[in-house]
């Protein structure tokens, strides 16, 4: 299994830890829901170097990433940050990235259990296009700091109020002597940054923010509750939810996609027909509560009028709602195709009442918004 | 947590459960080890009062964030009390697994055959160390 630079680090703090896409990873230091409440009151801070940073440049690197993604990104602005999809031909997804536009190239955040599949299908994309590909994940480590207070640690760790980069952005700094891209991004819902960092000032910066955060009883935050907190604020986790079957519109991330991309890129036809209402969507993922205590968990399937239509994806506790929520993908195909139509706008479906099978039982649920909790993103 | 010492006289079994026998009913529960490892507990499913298990079998199912675990009758009976604290409070067996956390209290009429195969708590702790 790899190890991330700060694995020591953990173990030190007593972290329970866990496989995860072939890394050991923390799941817990303490418990889920308390690092889970740190983050949504006040301060947590994880490890997320196990993600990946793939660099792109070189004279064609915007008609390449033109090709590869639904979005314009001739349409980036320097030092913005833009959620994106990695998507193939037939419109399912290679992968969910965060894409940062620097000045003279493009850094690509890839998940990192995809990290090879990305950089395998950037490869095999490239022919004619003269870019400099490079994947240097194991090079950088990654620093969340997430939370209302994780600016203050920023501020304290150098960073004046008024130099803080914007929701979304991304800038070169020296924090605590440092050279860093500190991002303020998350998978959280709340305000705070990632901070990426070259390994060998890893530790020592991870140290140094446990530190400055103690004022803020700030907390390490494992793999479990970055689920629960994700999960929260309705984002998609690749593997669980959004997979190489799913295409961005179907999974409900058409906010994420224009309408007016000229390009043509990977996957186009399906999907700027899907967005544009052309065609009917083959499946899509809705957000959903049960009032039951009980979990559905990925793969319970999921009932409609007391026909199979669709499975779970991603269930767990809300720790803030105390409710259990998750997300499912509703098939419209098939037999299901007349029964669902109830479910193919996104006003008709809100409120709609589903069954789900957990241990042999149907249990009550219903169609919601999401995100289940507000975001608290500082614009 | 696991500075709470377990009651004097408990059994463990290799399951992960705990019994303790007050001479009239079998208090049931889940070991500290069991506990650690399931994390933040957030929902119970406990039997209905009267219903028979036989040892080994299921016979309540604990949500914890991470997972859901079947937990087994680690000695026959028939159900004559649950604990229905633990309904609205589940978290009580992560705060208080001896006391507060028990799940169920057994009449067991085989208890000198069920308890075969239970061990004391210091040699289940170093089976699961």
């Amino acid at each position: 299994m790899k190890q991330t630079t700060l694995h020591d680090e953990h173990i030190k703090l007593n972290a329970k830890m866990v496989e995860f896409g072939g890394w050991h990873m923390p799941v817990s230091y303490s418990s889920i829901i308390e690092e889970h409440k740190a983050v949504r009151n006040s301060v947590g801070i994880f490890d997320v170097s196990h993600m990946g940073q793939i660099f792109v440049s070189g004279d064609d690197a915007l008609n390449f990433l033109q090709k590869l993604l639904p979005q314009d990104v001739s349409k980036f602005s320097e030092n913005h940050a833009h959620y994106c999809q990695l998507t193939y031909p037939s419109g399912g997804m290679v992968d969910d990235l965060i894409v940062y536009r620097l000045k003279d190239k493009y850094l690509i955040i890839a998940n990192a259990s995809r990290i090879e599949a990305d950089f395998e299908w950037f490869e095999m994309n490239k022919s004619g296009f003269n870019i400099n590909l490079e994947n240097k994940s194991d090079e950088y480590s990654m620093i969340a700091l997430q939370g209302p207070n994780a600016y203050k640690i920023i501020e304290k760790a150098g960073v004046e109020n008024k130099s803080l980069p914007k929701f979304f952005t991304i800038c070169e700094q020296k924090l605590l002597n440092f050279d860093v891209y500190l991002c303020r991004t998350g998978y959280t819902g709340e305000d705070g940054f990632e901070v990426i960092v070259k390994n060998e000032n890893a530790i020592k910066l991870w140290q140094d923010f446990l530190n400055l955060g103690k004022e803020f009883n700030i907390l390490p935050v494992g793999l479990g509750a970055r689920d629960t907190l994700r999960l929260e604020a309705g984002l998609c986790l690749y593997g669980s939810d959004i997979n190489e079957d799913i295409t961005p519109i179907e999974a409900d991330l058409a906010w994420s996609v224009p309408k007016d991309k000229k390009e043509d890129y990977n996957g186009r036809e399906v999907i700027l027909n899907q967005r544009l209402k052309n065609t009917p969507l083959r499946k899509k993922l809705f957000a959903f509560e049960i009032n039951d205590r009980v979990i559905a968990r990925h793969g319970a399937k999921v009932y409609f009028q007391g026909i199979e239509c669709g499975v779970v994806t991603s269930g767990s506790i809300s720790p803030i709602l105390g409710k259990s929520i998750g997300l499912c993908v509703i098939s419209f195909e098939g037999e299901n195709a007349n029964l669902v139509t109830s479910l193919n706008t996104k006003e008709k479906s809100i409120g709609t009442d589903i069954e789900i099978m957990v241990r042999n039982k149907l249990y009550n649920a219903k169609i919601v918004k999401k995100p289940f909790v507000e975001k608290k993103y500082v614009k | 947590m696991s500075t709470q010492r377990p009651p004097e006289g408990i059994l463990c079994s290799k399951s992960h459960e705990w019994v303790l026998d007050d001479g009239e009913l079998c208090t049931i529960g889940l070991t500290d080890y069991a506990v650690e490892q399931l994390g933040d507990i957030v929902f119970v499913e406990l039997p209905e009062i009267d219903s028979e298990f036989a040892k080994g079998e299921v016979f309540a199912t604990i949500e914890s964030v991470k997972a859901a675990s079947e937990i087994y009758m680690p000695v026959g009976g028939k159900v004559v009390e649950i604990n229905e604290e633990l309904i609205n409070a589940p978290e009580l067996i992560n705060e208080n697994v001896w006391e507060k956390g028990w799940l169920i209290k057994v009449k067991c009429d085989t208890l000198s055959e069920d308890t075969l195969g239970l061990m004391e708590y210091e040699d289940y702790r170093e089976e699961v160390a």
